[in-house]
């Protein structure tokens, strides 16, 4: 069995400082960030998946979430906002609609986050329906009032549901990446 | 800079609401300044252009097997159907080729005015940029090409749509069926004129139509004339009735499938002559008219003359 506590200090063992280890360090804590990045570069591409365009920010949403939850310090508002530029740019939407989202799923989860890292699993996937929810709510109607006439809702209901269905996904890999890739260093 | 604990979290604090405050401001700025947002999508659109297509390709390479591999399931009835249907269009060939030659001596004997030839050119489809509440496809084309905007956008089968903005190497093509799109068709067997409008769905309604002349279930689309860049008789569809009074085009074009596109450059292939005794007046600046040059006073003849 693996431990995962810190060594500890005792005087004469500092921890590594080469360029080798900075980098890898970097690397490691910008996982989550570099994953959002690629995932809205691939998701992008023509793959011709069904449900590719409410994947995208199915997946992001989710990600963005499980972080600021657990570790915001690995996604601080300032990448969010920059990741939501990423991914307005990237899709045809009207601008600017994805970055606010993320920037409100980002504040909730942070705003909440003593109380819902604390809590079951099952519980904080139904607080994420309830945020995309909204947060797809907020998407239709600005989506509506922009283009000036009722788009449809249907999409936004996919999308919802996507994301909802997503997250154990999500979460899973979160609690992957959290133990293997973040937290990791010193057996590389 | 060495600053205080209070203030530092009091800064943190405000990163959040300051972003959020910020992307409203984006909202605002892309709706005042649609321009702006379109050319920097397209120039990352146009950077990522190339990599679409390392995409693509392999796809169309197993499609292409897929669909191999189910014409060897089914050769046999597949060459049946195909003996039918080449014997028909033999008869039909016959058929047209008589109609060609007659057409051909009727215009020599009426000295008919030849159609200009339009100039176009083809490109892949790289990427489908439909969302949520948009239907348009992004083409890679070359840099020396003159794809224009309000280029007509046509596959194999009809018309797919119409280009709305050119980078260097990616074209958009905003498709028929886009809510946003709306042209002029006219219905072959009713001779109506109407208004196809694109709803997000994959079958553009059909609005405008004469109420005593309703179309006809089956009956062929094309475009009408009436917009400059865009000429009369492109086919578009087919009418279908998706339910009583509502009639809906189905596109001849394969849109949810679009592989390759040819570019039809339209622009200037009927421009109205001047008219002689129309008065062209220039745009009312600063809110006086002045008169065109042949009824100008002049200066001199009122001191000499």
């Amino acid at each position: 069995m693996k431990n995962f506590t810190p060594p500890p200090i005792r005087p004469g063992i500092h921890p590594r400082t080469g360029l080798g280890y900075r980098i890898d360090h970097g690397v490691r804590s910008a996982a989550p960030c570099l994953f959002v990045f690629f995932a809205t570069l691939v998701l992008s591409a023509p793959l011709n998946l069904p449900g590719q365009v409410e994947l995208m920010p199915a997946l992001v949403m989710g990600t963005v979430f499980l972080w600021s939850v657990f570790v915001p310090a690995l996604m601080p508002s300032i990448a969010v906002f920059v990741l939501g530029l990423w991914a307005d740019v990237l899709s045809f939407g009207p601008a600017g609609v994805m970055l606010l989202m993320m920037l409100i799923v980002h504040g909730v989860a942070l705003s909440g986050r003593y109380t819902l890292a604390r809590v079951n699993f099952f519980v904080l996937w139904l607080v994420f329906g309830v945020v995309m929810v909204g947060v797809t709510a907020l998407q239709w109607v600005l989506c509506s009032a922009l283009a000036l006439h009722i788009v449809e809702f249907l999409p936004f209901v996919f999308e919802t549901v996507l994301s909802f269905g997503s997250f154990p996904v999500l979460y899973a890999g979160f609690v992957w990446t959290y133990r293997f890739v973040v937290n990791n260093t010193d057996r590389s | 800079m060495p600053v205080s604990i209070q203030f530092r979290q009091a800064l943190g604090k405000l990163v959040l609401p300051a972003l959020i405050l910020v992307a409203c401001g984006v909202i605002l700025l892309g709706k005042a300044d649609r321009a702006l947002v379109e050319r920097l999508r397209m120039q990352t659109a146009d950077l990522l252009a190339p990599a679409y297509s390392l995409v693509a390709w392999p796809q169309a390479k197993l499609r292409w097997l897929s669909g191999n591999l189910q014409d060897i399931r089914n050769l046999e009835a597949e060459n049946i159907r195909l003996r039918a249907e080449n014997e028909s269009l033999r008869h039909w060939y016959d058929v047209a080729a008589a109609l060609a030659d007659e057409n051909g001596t009727l215009k020599a004997n009426l000295h008919w005015i030849p159609d200009n030839a339009p100039t176009f050119v083809s490109g892949r489809v790289v990427r489908d940029t439909s969302g949520l509440y948009a239907r348009a496809v992004l083409l890679a084309i070359n840099a020396d090409t003159s794809v224009r905007k309000g280029g007509i956008a046509l596959d194999g089968a009809g018309l797919v749509g119409r280009v709305t903005e050119v980078g260097k190497r990616s074209a958009r093509v905003l498709l028929i069926t886009d809510s946003s799109s709306r042209l002029p068709v006219t219905l072959e067997s009713s001779h109506a004129a109407a208004i196809m409008a694109g709803d997000n769905s994959p079958l553009p309604r059909i609005i405008f139509y004469p109420q005593d002349n309703v179309p006809i279930e089956g009956e062929r689309v094309v475009t009408n004339g009436e917009i400059e860049s865009l000429p009369a008789g492109l086919p578009v569809g087919h009418v279908h009735y998706v339910r009583p009074g509502q009639p809906v085009v189905v596109p001849a074009a394969a849109l949810d499938h679009v592989d390759i596109l040819r570019i039809f450059d339209y622009a200037d292939s009927v421009a109205p002559p001047d008219a002689p005794g129309r008065v062209p007046l220039p745009p009312p600046v600063g809110g006086t008219l002045s008169l065109p040059a042949q009824f100008q006073p002049h200066a001199d003849q009122g001191l000499h003359g």
